[in-house]
């Protein structure tokens, strides 16, 4: 009886969920993700990209991460999990998220196995460092790009829906 | 960026501009040495400091004075710092950014090829940030509480360096938290520590002693410790590398 873990990456430009290779326990995967880790190739025969969902407009991705910084499930997430996590069969699905509250609120929502912390965040940082790599027509300029627009029209709103004026703590 | 004509180096008097050890960072030599970076935007100063252009052949090429006393990263660099991992083409965030003064001498480091992501929680700092960041395409702004790295995840790649300047009691365990999730392994950091944000009841080595140990607990090696005498009082910047490769076994 295998496990199937997915693991959920959001970005700039869009949701992606990546699959992990199969084992028979999650507590193995930890050594094998770290070894690999670094190098592109060995990390792919790991972790393989399942599903992309684009964000269509600059709109579209500042309202899915108004709701991923808040811990919420936009409707966008929510159909793209729907469509592209297995159902539960011989394998057991699991999802591997970045944060427990967005974790807690899909594990309500669809009833998924959610896993957050230790193996999960060692394979999330090998997709931050090979995302570009990872998906087919992006590239490291278009995934920094897509982050620099998005940066900006965030922190405008931040700044712009700052009502009282008054300081937040300076940091 | 009112100013205009040629900066004000040594009266109108040739300066000459010399690389630093570091790289991307420049000596200019004129009636008083001073430090500079090569500006990313010519014509426009960020927070009124000089600027000064040197032909070289058919290109002139502009300079922008940097503060010590402005700024704990040109402190550091004066004070002799061994390495600041901060150069051209490397992928930095900065926790802390304020209006992005330093910030911008971060980018002309980095250059175009480079990125810098630059947090900053004041919206007052921030709007200044933002300003700065609209002319300099390799700063991406992030007006959020570097407390919470999970809030701006969708906004950051895997970076070579992170440097701090929160100012905060717990920053060691800001700038790990963000480490966790953004530092490539090997990759290094580069912390300005104000004694008194932490403790201001001890003596100052003995916070800046406390904070080098709480880096250790955290993957943090600490390599590298210097005060900013005489540019801040009571300033520590520590540098390190994060998550170091094992040591190769003979």
């Amino acid at each position: 009886n295998m496990v199937l873990l997915h693991v959920l990456f959001e970005h700039a430009s869009g949701y992606a969920l990546f699959a992990v290779k199969e084992v028979e326990e999650i507590g193995m995967l930890l050594p094998q993700v770290e070894e690999c880790v670094l190098s592109l190739s060995k990390f792919n025969s790991m972790v393989s990209l399942a599903a992309f969902f684009p964000f269509k407009s600059a709109q579209g991705a500042l309202e899915n991460m108004n709701a991923i910084s808040e811990g919420l499930v936009h409707a966008d997430l929510k159909l793209f999990l729907d469509t592209n996590v297995p159902r539960p069969g011989k394998k057991k699905p699991v999802v591997g998220v970045s944060d427990a509250k967005i974790g807690a609120a899909l594990q309500e929502e669809f009833g998924m196995s959610i896993q957050t912390g230790g193996v999960v965040v060692e394979i999330l940082r090998g997709i931050r460092l090979h995302f570009h790599a990872l998906v087919k027509g992006l590239t490291a300029v278009a995934a920094s790009k897509a982050q620099l627009g998005l940066g900006h029209s965030y922190s405008r709103a931040k700044v712009k829906f700052n009502v009282n004026r008054a300081d937040n703590m300076i940091i | 960026g009112s100013r205009g004509g040629r900066g004000g180096f040594g009266g109108g008097r040739k300066v000459l501009v010399e690389p630093h050890r570091h790289e991307g960072v420049f000596i200019c030599r004129g009636k008083e040495d001073a430090l500079v970076t090569k500006n990313m935007v010519v014509g426009e100063s960020v927070y009124g400091e000089k600027r000064m252009s040197v032909e070289e052949g058919e290109t002139k090429i502009e300079y922008r004075a940097w503060n010590p006393f402005r700024s704990k990263l040109a402190a550091a660099i004066l004070g002799g710092v061994d390495q600041i991992h901060i150069k051209p083409g490397a992928k930095v965030m900065y926790l802390g950014a304020a209006s992005g003064t330093t910030v911008s001498h971060v980018s002309d480091i980095v250059g175009p090829e480079g990125l810098v992501y630059a947090v900053e929680f004041s919206h007052r700092s921030g709007r200044d940030l933002l300003n700065v960041a609209k002319k300099r395409t390799n700063i991406i702004p992030i007006i959020e509480d570097a407390r919470h790295p999970h809030k701006y995840r969708m906004l950051v790649g895997m970076v070579d360096v992170i440097f701090a300047d929160v100012a905060q009691p717990d920053q060691t365990r800001i700038v790990a938290l963000n480490a966790h999730n953004f530092l490539k392994n090997g990759g290094h950091f580069v912390i300005s520590i104000k004694a008194n944000c932490i403790d201001s009841t001890a003596a100052p080595e003995a916070v800046f002693a406390a904070e080098v140990k709480k880096m250790s607990s955290e993957n943090m090696k600490p390599q590298e410790q210097l005060t900013l005498e005489p540019y801040e009082r009571d300033h520590a910047v520590v540098v390190g590398i994060y998550r170091p490769p094992p040591k190769q076994k003979k």
